[in-house]
């Protein structure tokens, strides 16, 4: 079996050992670790997102899949060069909204935004609207995302695209949001760029958020 | 004995703990309860009549909780308990919880499994939001249901024209708004005295549901609060402080607890350890007169699911069995009002609740998530259904059979299913009465339920 397909399939069964042997051989064998973070590990996972989005891997198998993933990519990371920026999908702020403290969705999402390649900055939850923006400047982030379980909470949405465009930022970043009472029509009200209705979608909707504000087609 | 100071002192000497570890503690330890009781999720076994593995369900969580404890997240310690500490508040835990008034006095007791005593009925359009000038009639349509034991609210998406958001003045305003409004739509159901089980639902944090609950804003001595925990398995001092309102006001209390079936626990198994394991954290932790569980599917945000049917009947069978807590479970929906589905799912999960041991609060449709999609019809279809299953005595293999006739009729329909029609379009709004299109979809259910073995009256 070909290396890749071995960390495909490692990456799959959530074998943090084996993932990182992996990585290792990758190294030593000369392989290209980009080639071997596209086509092995992130792979692996976007079956993991598949799994878990037809719910035959529930989270515990969804988090030691990722935390596989993760050991992996501690090894070859530093081993990228100048293709460190090309294994870097875009990057994301993301937390739950001012008041609201339920975060399994938004844990979800972040795992699988990771798992895509993305760079998570997680504030936790009940972020302050003016904290997503502040380290979404600090870390010069592509897209802010940020969730709400609660109807109260939820109504900071449209505060935080508000405060974006009073600051002269709102061209700056992408504004996605999802939660349990967040439908689409309230995204598009509130004035988001993008919606997630559940965690596949949220990095979809990440991912072309990222493509259109880095000036791709989407 | 354990008090409610006692667990205070520990949340603040237990031991310490990151949060993401106690998250991925929970899938670990429920996992291997799982293996170790040897508990398994039986598709054609939707209601089980295992006795058995109710037991085993029991005893796992009870190990769950004596193992992990509650993660409090102001501290982030485990408050933990012991085996004996842990009996004593089950020994000692209310054995009746009285709500309303007058002639509209209920009192809900403990249930047994296939128990001939009909389900409580706590009738609510649970926080549905709702335009402003439309709440009272929706939650009136909740309160007029002759079969509603008490009521509470929806949420109204604004108070003067103001949305609410939490943390904010408003938010105050709105919560004393929310009680002022019950209260009259109790009046205008022609039921002033009827329990509301639920004062606030329109507020976050605490200040505001304390401001609220006033007896010169409409609350009355019998009405309560929820007091929830977050999931999984974890309480913070926002809601601990209620407890000490509570403690001192003496209104009625109840645990809330939404487990995620896919999340931090894993599959329907070991959700159901963790949901069974809240039940003696509102006990010990909230003081809980009873107790109310909405687990929910992660992707489909209901639990008219086949595994969702089969963890509330099985934690239901595991809670009545080995114990006399009152217990109740919220029916989520994944079609909207005045749907054929809607009807099917409803009687669905309350078939499944009714035979294995649980109160009812009815009902969150669309998957409690669409605006204006909620009504009293949902709570009528629901009570009704409960009170026939109840006196008719069906057992629970007979149940299972029912329910999986039922299943089979929507559960494939379930990711795409209509998401209904609104209020006002299921009722006049001026007489608050359901439309003929509701009644006449309600007619086409029964005639369909009926033909399975639920035996509706004419």
């Amino acid at each position: 079996m070909k290396i890749f397909e071995q960390i495909v399939e490692a990456t799959v069964a959530g074998d943090q050992e084996r993932c990182v042997a992996l990585a290792q051989e990758v190294l030593d064998s000369g392989t290209d670790p980009l080639q071997a973070i596209e086509q092995g590990y992130t792979k692996g996972m976007a079956i993991v997102g598949d799994k878990f989005s037809r719910m035959e891997y529930y989270l515990p198998e969804l988090i030691a899949c990722a935390d596989a993933m993760k050991a992996a990519m501690d090894v070859l990371k530093p081993h990228l060069g100048k293709n460190q920026d090309s294994a870097v999908q875009g990057s994301v702020v993301i937390g739950t909204i001012q008041g609201d403290l339920h975060d399994l969705g938004k844990n979800i999402v972040k795992t699988m935004l990771q798992a895509a390649g993305l760079t998570v900055h997680d504030l936790g939850c009940d972020v302050q609207v003016r904290s997503f923006i502040d380290k979404a400047e600090e870390l010069d982030a592509d897209v802010i995302a940020a969730s709400a379980i609660l109807t109260t909470t939820m109504a900071y949405m449209p505060d935080l695209v508000n405060l974006l465009g009073d600051m002269n930022l709102r061209d700056r970043f992408k504004v996605m949001v999802g939660g349990a009472p967040v439908t689409p029509d309230y995204a598009k009200e509130a004035g988001a760029d993008g919606y997630g209705e559940n965690a596949a979608e949220a990095v979809e909707t990440a991912k072309n958020l990222v493509q259109s504000k880095r000036g791709g087609k989407k | 004995m354990i008090g409610f100071w006692d667990v205070y002192k520990r949340s603040e000497t237990g031991p310490f703990i990151k949060e993401q570890e106690f998250d991925r503690q929970i899938g670990t330890v429920a996992n291997q309860l799982v293996q170790k009781h040897g508990i398994r999720f039986d598709r054609e076994q939707v209601i089980p009549s295992d006795d058995g593995l109710a037991d085993k369900v029991y005893q796992a969580a009870l190990e769950l909780f004596l193992e992990l404890g509650i993660y409090c997240r102001d501290t982030s310690r485990l408050i933990r308990f012991s085996p004996e500490e842990v009996q004593w508040a089950l020994k000692h835990a209310p054995t009746t919880v009285t709500y309303g008034q007058g002639p509209d006095t209920r009192i809900m007791r403990h249930r047994r499994v296939e128990d001939s005593l009909p389900p409580f009925c706590l009738n609510t359009p649970v926080g549905c939001t709702v335009a402003e000038e439309r709440f009272v009639a929706m939650v009136q349509s909740y309160a007029q249901e002759p079969l509603s034991d008490t009521f509470s609210s929806a949420f109204s998406q604004t108070v003067g024209g103001r949305p609410i958001k939490s943390g904010t003045p408003q938010e105050v305003e709105a919560a004393i708004w929310n009680v002022v409004k019950l209260r009259e739509a109790a009046r205008a159901a022609g039921r002033p005295l009827i329990g509301i089980h639920n004062l606030i639902t329109n507020a976050e944090k605490t200040d505001a549901t304390l401001a609220a609950i006033q007896e010169e804003f409409g609350a009355h001595p019998n009405d309560g609060l929820a007091v929830a925990a977050i999931a999984e398995m974890k309480a913070d001092y926002e809601r601990m402080k209620k407890v000490v309102f509570l403690d001192q006001k003496g209104y009625n209390r109840y645990g809330l607890y939404g487990p995620i079936m896919g999340g931090y626990a894993g599959g329907p198994e070991a959700t159901a350890i963790v949901h069974v394991a809240h039940h003696f954290l509102g006990l010990l932790a909230f003081g809980a007169q009873w107790h109310d569980g909405f687990p929910l599917h992660l992707m489909q945000g209901c639990n008219s699911t086949r595994d969702l049917l089969w963890l509330i009947s099985v934690t239901g069978q595991a809670l009545a069995r080995n114990t006399h807590l009152l217990i109740g479970v919220s029916p989520f929906t994944a079609a909207g009002p005045c749907t054929d589905m809607v009807v099917l799912e409803i009687a669905a999960t309350v078939l499944t609740a009714t035979v294995s041991g649980l109160h009812l609060n009815l009902v969150a449709v669309a998957r409690n998530k669409l605006p204006e999609r909620s009504s009293g019809m949902e709570a009528r279809i629901g009570a009704e259904t409960a009170y026939l299953i109840a006196e008719q005595g069906i057992t629970r293999k007979q149940a299972n059979e029912v329910v999986k006739k039922i299943l089979r009729c929507y559960e494939s329909n379930i990711p795409d299913a209509p998401q209904g029609k609104r209020f006002d379009e299921c009722y006049d709004l001026k007489t608050v009465r359901p439309t003929q299109e509701y009644l006449d979809v309600y007619d086409r259910g029964k005639e369909t339920l009926t033909k399975f073995g639920i035996e509706y009256r004419d």
